[in-house]
């Protein structure tokens, strides 16, 4: 594997990547930007689009090629222009480059080609630069909102610099406002799930349209918790406090937030991490991912009725959770990096006791992965239930053990290493099935991985500096940072700013690439298996949603009416 | 390797690296707000009071992140994080700790300035003995912005009018 990390930060793929795509457009370039050692800017016209983010998409020799995140940004206090980012990312074997496709478009006429015809992983994205910012998708296949609330006024663009973040437009909520879900298909009824997910406790809606058992088709309305992170981000926070903000985008995988942040940061800004403090990193992920895959294999054996294999991954994971609280000083939302390294060190007595807690863990959870597995009950439910092909994984730009689980060969870890993941040997455990099982079988066996990465780090771990000194950094650079979450890649955008302050901030947190293909997996399946479908995927909401608006939406509510609650949650949620 | 505990039947102790609920010493606190620099979260406030020549550093438990920033930029020591982690409580106010200190009075305007007494006094404590000119940052260090800036520019036009005789 060392040998493999070699190969694909071989400077000369990269080089031969870059111009073949150079080549091809030559005419239809602006200008090429290098701005970080495997991110290369390419601007185009808006036209040209489509045609060359699907050659770069579907291109033949690059298999495992996808949409890493899309990025609008208000740029007319710079350029008087809207801007538009497509990041695609080349994985698998074929070599660590990053294509940043880059559009202005002007504000007299917001519309640009829709992608999501070609590439459907664009679907989201473009549909939240709608809401956001109001450039308009043009032959987007489905322009209903996602991001903001129902009773938002139409015309109000909350990501545009001229909206203040402590704006709140006036809202009406009345008995008519509803989201447009789509029409029930002919001869089926029509299935609530949620507000809440029953074992994540999460909120999303789900409609489920069904014949008898059958699950036909399927529609859902997200982001109940849009809390405008980014907003703030942009205006109100410093280099260094978004850190801390970033690593709350989500209760499960905030480092690998914080340190995608920091990676963006770092890159735009030059500046150079200390070893011992990437092997630090490094190992806080893998004790991050340790935690997250127990809590999901914990709740896929609750959702399917086996309680002791729940119980007896939520006990193994407790030790994991006790284990990081003596480390970093909380059992989640570590804190642990900044910008330039990180926080606390590994002292000796630490070291000792990540040791301990992962011998006993490694013993522990074998002896959990035989008994789960060899258990009846748990396998036959999750054999063939919630197949998710691998055309369709590639065609949504999924990620992480979703997609590996559906035969998707790629991980940020190995593709395009960050910290201290290139002087390490790992595998990258890949299942074709694409059901449930495959992506149980994908996090057991990352589980082991992860155990192994820690304890290389640890004897290879160097000594010195844990954190480098920055003392400002350039305005208006542009990078991406990504890491490898237990869920997938995230990708985090930075433009910085004057003073201190970021221009533009793009979180992209691994579920939202994920999302939009669990259509594709619950078609044709029972209505008993949807929640263990859903909680295969290993949904985090709220990382997805970066989203505080209260939408209530209950059906049992007694003496209020829908339009009074909402009023009464918003006032409640504002006295804070 | 049990891991259910008797909490709250049983009162448990948070391990010494934990990142608790921070605490405000007030005898320590000199007012200077590095920490309401500092907080991602905006936990911390600084309210001013002109009028009455007072300056109230506010902490909001409630909106509180235990990210821990501050009780790396005192220059005192008096905000650290606790290892007390039990923050329900009846009343919001509960989760508010406030600091009042005075801010210090210009001897020669007689106008509030921008930093407290202890600041100021903080500040005279670490200069360095020796220093060039230190009698003369005494002085100044005392006046509030309008003041210095009036006298330094009445030094310069002494000065120069020293050197044209």
């Amino acid at each position: 594997m060392k040998e493999w990390a070699r190969k694909i930060t071989d400077e000369k793929v990269r080089e031969r990547y870059v111009n073949e795509v150079i080549e091809r457009f030559r005419d239809k370039i602006i200008r090429v930007e290098r701005n970080a050692d495997n991110q290369w800017m390419i601007e185009i016209r808006k036209e040209d689009l489509p045609e060359v983010i699907g050659y770069i998409i579907n291109h033949p020799e690059w298999k495992e090629t996808q949409l890493s995140t899309m990025v609008g940004a208000d740029e007319r206090p710079l350029r008087g222009k809207f801007s538009l980012i497509y990041w695609i990312s080349i994985n698998g074997a074929s070599g660590d480059v990053f294509f940043g496709i880059k559009t202005y478009i002007s504000e007299d006429d917001p519309k640009f080609p829709s992608v999501t015809p070609i590439h459907p992983g664009a679907n989201w994205y473009e549909r939240e630069v709608k809401d956001l910012l109001g450039l308009i998708p043009e032959g987007h296949p489905d322009p209903r909102r996602l991001v903001l609330p129902d009773d938002w006024p139409e015309g109000v663009y909350p990501l545009r610099k001229d909206f203040h973040y402590t704006d709140s437009p006036k809202r009406e909520f009345t008995d008519e406002t509803k989201y447009p879900y789509r029409e029930p298909p002919k001869g089926t009824a029509v299935f609530p799930l949620g507000p809440y997910h029953v074992a994540l406790d999460e909120p999303g809606h789900f409609r489920l349209y069904v014949k008898g058992e059958e699950i036909v088709d399927v529609d859902y309305r997200l982001f109940y918790q849009h809390r405008g992170i980014e907003k703030i981000g942009e205006n109100r926070l410093t280099y260094d406090q978004v850190n801390f903000i970033a690593e709350r985008i989500c209760g499960i995988c905030g480092t690998a937030h914080a340190l995608a942040y920091a990676q963006a940061v770092e890159a735009a800004g030059g500046v150079e991490v200390p070893e011992r403090a990437e092997y630090i990193r490094t190992v806080m992920a893998e004790i991050e991912r340790l935690h997250s895959h127990l809590l999901n294999l914990g709740l896929a054996c609750h959702d399917v009725g086996f309680d002791k294999g729940f119980m007896d991954a939520f006990r193994l994971r407790e030790h994991v959770m006790w284990l990081a609280e003596r480390l970093t000083g909380n059992r989640k939302t570590y804190g642990m990096v900044v910008i330039g390294g990180v926080r606390r060190d590994f002292l000796e007595y630490r070291r000792s006791m990540i040791e301990k807690v992962i011998r006993e863990l490694r013993e522990g959870f074998q002896k959990w992965a035989d008994q789960t597995l060899s258990t009846k009950t748990f396998v036959k439910r999750c054999e063939g239930v919630g197949v998710l092909s691998y055309k369709d994984a590639k065609r949504w730009s999924s990620v992480g053990p979703w997609a590996r689980g559906s035969g998707r060969d790629l991980d940020a870890r190995r593709d395009h290493p960050f910290a201290a993941y290139k002087y390490l040997d790992f595998k990258v455990p890949v299942y074709k099935e694409g059901d449930v099982l495959a992506r149980c079988l994908v996090r057991a066996e990352e589980i082991l991985e992860s155990i192994w990465i820690i304890e290389q780090a640890l004897d290879e771990m160097p000594g010195g500096d844990i954190l480098a000194e920055w003392k400002e950094i350039p305005p208006y650079q542009e990078a991406v940072g990504f890491t490898e979450a237990p869920r997938g890649e995230d990708v985090h955008y930075v433009m910085t700013g004057e003073g201190n302050r970021l221009y533009r901030w793009r979180i992209r947190a691994s579920t939202y690439n994920n999302f939009p293909a669990l259509p594709d997996a619950m078609r044709g399946n029972s209505v008993a298996d949807a929640v263990l479908i859903i909680a295969s995927m290993d949904p985090c909401y709220s990382c997805t949603e970066r989203v505080q608006v209260v939408d209530a939406r209950s059906g049992k509510v007694r003496v209020l009416t829908e339009k009074e609650l909402t009023e009464l949650s918003r006032k409640a949620s504002r006295g804070v | 390797m049990a891991v259910t505990l008797k909490y709250p039947f049983v009162k448990i102790e948070a391990p010494p690296e934990y990142r608790g609920v921070p605490h405000i010493n007030p005898r320590l606190c000199i007012g200077c707000g590095a920490c309401v620099n500092a907080c991602p979260a905006d936990a911390l406030l600084r309210i001013d009071d002109y009028e009455k020549g007072t300056r109230k550093i506010v902490l909001d438990v409630g909106r509180c992140i235990r990210c821990a920033r501050c009780d790396e930029a005192c220059p005192t020591g008096a905000i650290r994080m606790t290892r007390n982690f039990e923050v329900a409580t009846l009343d919001r106010k509960d989760h508010v700790e406030v600091v009042e200190l005075r801010l210090h009075r210009c001897p020669n305007c007689g106008s509030y300035t921008d930093y407290t007494e202890r600041a100021l006094e903080k500040a005279l404590q670490i200069l360095p003995e020796g220093l060039f000119d230190g009698d003369e940052i005494r002085k100044r260090a005392i006046l509030c912005r309008n003041c210095r800036r009036k006298l330094t520019v009445d030094d310069a036009v002494e000065a120069s009018r020293e050197v044209v005789e």
